[in-house]
């Protein structure tokens, strides 16, 4: 019952008053114009834009197939690369070995331990240098060491 | 104003010689409603020109694609109604600061809005409606400004009459508590 009297109170001021809100003077008719000269405006933009990418079109694709060609030769020639340069370590021996241990001889092994070996004294003279250069930069004699220990 | 239908209309599009001349037609024959459509949403006359060129301009872009099984004014409705909330959504999202709202700031607006010259209850109803949820909002004043049929309404935001209905109905009771508050 309320909201049937609010109905009526709603169409009561639909009818007793106009639109409040109000446009400034020849707006309606000068619209039309304004808006195909936007079309227009638009289309030009939109035209010069399609033309220029008609014309770099071919140039684009070709630069693309270019860019595709080359990371694909970069990527494979890499690939293959890798694959050929991968060096098996010793561990690898020895489990391929603990696999199939026939297929290989003595002088496998003594290669690989020797390669280890080999190795192992690179590491050893490297720390050995290590210690040499830092006794000479720090100027301490062996008498010096010799007090310290 | 012309006197074509939607359909005359629509074919003289298809012309390529006529195309301009046809889509005038449609702009002169569309832009009051949707004008005033658009106006009662987003309240400044400024926004709303824009909006109402942004219509329009996808309109034109999209006409060539419109399939006839809708009406060419629901359709233009549905684009003018979207461009509204677009437009609704992004003023939200520039004024990032929680406590400024930009409906309230529509409802300060009105007070000094020059193209806005209604009574003291045409105000207090225009701030009423203001309150409202976006799509609450529109569907009141579809119905109660354009006095427009649900089915139709239905068409342009792509909803049951039922929910129309239900919405409606939901708007008008808080206009009226509105009214016994303020």
């Amino acid at each position: 019952m309320k909201m049937k009297n609010f109905n009526k109170k709603l169409d009561k001021i639909k009818a007793n008053s106009s639109n409040p809100f109000y446009v400034p003077d020849g707006y309606f008719e000068d619209f039309p114009t304004r808006i195909q000269d936007k079309i227009i405006s638009e289309n030009k933009e939109y035209s010069w834009i399609f033309k220029l990418f008609k014309y770099v079109k071919p140039q684009f694709a070709l630069g693309f197939m270019i860019v595709a060609f080359t990371v694909i030769a970069y990527t494979t020639a890499n690939f293959i690369l890798s694959n050929r340069t991968n060096n098996i370590d010793s561990e690898l021996f020895t489990r391929t070995i603990e696999v199939d241990p026939s297929e290989f001889t003595e002088q496998h092994f003594i290669d690989i331990l020797l390669e280890d070996e080999k190795r192992f004294e690179e590491d050893k003279k490297e720390e050995t240098d290590f210690y040499i250069h830092y006794l000479v930069d720090e100027d301490i004699d062996y008498g010096t060491l010799i007090d310290e220990l | 104003m012309s006197d074509y239908s939607d359909k005359e209309l629509l074919t003289l599009f298809k012309d390529n010689e006529k195309r301009n001349y046809a889509f005038n037609l449609i702009v002169r024959k569309y832009q009051v409603k949707l004008y005033w459509h658009i106006r009662k949403i987003v309240i400044k006359h400024e926004d709303t020109d824009d909006i109402l060129q942004n219509t329009f301009v996808k309109a034109w872009k999209g006409l060539d694609g419109f399939r006839e099984d809708s009406k060419l004014y629901t359709w233009l409705y549905r684009i003018a109604t979207n461009e509204s909330l677009t437009f609704l959504k992004q003023q939200k999202t520039k004024y990032l600061m929680p406590l400024v709202d930009y409906e309230n700031q529509l409802k300060e607006s009105l007070e000094s809005d020059e193209y806005f010259n209604g009574d003291e209850i045409q105000r207090r109803l225009q701030k009423a409606i203001l309150d409202l949820p976006e799509k609450q909002r529109i569907v009141f004043n579809m119905k109660y400004f354009d006095e427009m049929k649900y089915d139709d309404m239905a068409k342009i935001l792509k909803t049951s009459v039922g929910a129309l209905k239900a919405s409606y109905h939901h708007a008008v009771k808080k206009i009226e508590n509105y009214f016994k508050e303020d």
